[in-house]
């Protein structure tokens, strides 16, 4: 059935858990770009069998007119489709670099397994958007994520975290499963990679 | 919402970084207290109470955050936030150089930290609202004059990127005729590939000031609702959308 491919893309979309990416499941894609092609052919060829008969396409109403009306619409439909999966997934690439970071290798390499290289390329733009729009506007975005009950946090390493960052004057020593009391600007970044955690209670 | 609430005014000088604002805000909430004449003291501290910049602030971050649609860009009320950011983040800079108590330091830096928290979710629900509706953001003209230069200049580039991914990984696939990013096909005659914003969506609003709404649209049946100062009213944003650009009526 025409427009199928689309659908099941969709869907496969759809079936993942929310704000999260599945492998790009190109198979399926190539597939219905295939099948956009096929539409295609069939459309053309039909045009020219109205044609050739001598008859105006746009104001002939026989059953040729109406095949070519149903490629089209099933050409239109994936074309959707199309843009849907890769909107829908390009919206969740945005939004990796609001909540884990602006740049790519911040990223986990389970996530960037599953970035296409487009995928990939549209990240790296799209970060230097954000990163140009905070440069002009004086004001760095991508800390307070969540609203400051506390300046001060305990967090737990969890991660591996190279020695020797300096924080305010002081230089740290993030050792794996070490506790620290420190200002939450500052744990910030780290909460969103992985690499610490957040104690409460 | 304590969260938010807490206003430390523990020494002469704090008063004196926020009067700034303050007298500014005076003047602008002036007319709706005299139309609204009864009961003049408390109109009078509430009104004061609700005129600094941080409460404004709040007001237009919590109002951005409810609305479906981008929002007019409160440019000056923005610049005037970051102008007090700095100045209490000298003033505390100062109070650790002067040896002040630490606990009243940490307090200043709590509330320091809150305003930052406001400013920088205003500043970015609008971004995220910008990137979820870039194409439609440019198309309209309406939805482009609210956003400010720097706002400007990120969807632009943000529909240059996402057009850019669109063609490189499915248009350019496509024949000819259906390569457009904004349009199904070439015999479309308007861009019916634009997600916009769903106006009709339903926003909790309530009322500074006496306030009447049509409930419907020209050519609908029509029906009027009023709505006084302090109700709450569950209502579609459409009806309320001038309302809450003139301020008479917030989102909650």
């Amino acid at each position: 059935m025409y427009g199928r491919k689309g659908y099941q893309l969709v869907k496969d979309f759809a079936s993942g858990e929310k704000g999260q990416l599945k492998p790009f499941n190109s198979k399926l894609f190539d597939e219905t770009i295939e099948e956009c092609e096929q539409n295609h052919s069939l459309m053309q060829s039909l045009m020219i069998k109205m044609q050739q008969e001598g008859l105006d396409v746009s104001n002939n109403r026989n059953a040729d007119y109406y095949g070519t009306l149903v490629h089209h619409l099933s050409l239109i439909r994936n074309k959707r489709c199309l843009m849907a999966y890769v909107h829908n997934r390009a919206e969740i690439v945005r939004d990796l670099a609001w909540t884990v970071g602006l740049l790519l290798p911040q990223l986990p390499p389970e996530i960037q397994e599953k970035l296409t290289t487009l995928e990939k390329d549209y990240f790296k733009n799209h970060s230097s958007a954000l990163k140009s729009y905070m440069g002009k506007a004086g004001i760095d975005l991508n800390v307070d994520m969540v609203p400051p009950k506390d300046p001060y946090i305990k967090v737990r390493v969890v991660g591996d975290i190279e020695q020797g960052i300096m924080m305010g004057d002081k230089a740290t020593n993030f050792a794996r499963h070490s506790m620290h009391f420190l200002k939450r600007t500052d744990a910030e970044p780290y909460i969103a990679r992985g690499q610490m955690e957040e104690l409460t209670g | 919402m304590f969260l938010f609430t807490a206003r430390f005014s523990l020494t002469a000088s704090e008063t004196e970084t926020f009067s700034d604002g303050l007298s500014v805000e005076r003047k602008r909430v002036k007319p709706i207290l005299m139309a609204s004449n009864s009961d003049m003291g408390s109109a009078d501290f509430e009104s004061l109470s609700s005129t600094s910049d941080v409460e404004l602030l709040k007001r237009a971050w919590r109002n951005e955050k409810a609305a479906p649609e981008i929002l007019p860009y409160e440019g000056d009320l923005v610049e005037r936030a970051k102008g007090q950011i700095e100045l209490v983040e000298g003033n505390i800079e100062d109070y650790v150089e002067n040896g002040m108590d630490p606990l009243v330091v940490s307090l200043y830096q709590m509330d320091l930290d809150r305003t930052q928290f406001l400013l920088r979710s205003y500043l970015r629900v609008r971004l995220l609202k910008i990137e979820k509706f870039m194409f439609h953001t440019l198309k309209s003209e309406e939805a482009e004059s609210r956003l400010s230069e720097q706002e400007k200049v990120f969807a632009t580039k943000c529909v240059a990127d996402l057009a850019k991914h669109f063609e490189e990984s499915v248009l350019i696939k496509l024949r000819e005729s259906y390569r457009s990013v904004l349009k199904q096909s070439l015999i479309s005659e308007e861009d019916d590939m634009v997600p916009e914003p769903h106006l009709d969506t339903f926003v909790v609003s309530r009322s500074n000031s006496h306030v009447t709404l049509n409930l419907y649209e020209e050519g609908e049946s029509h029906q009027i609702v009023e709505m006084y100062r302090g109700d709450v009213y569950f209502i579609r944003y459409k009806v309320a959308k001038g309302a809450i650009e003139s301020g008479k009526v917030d989102l909650i």
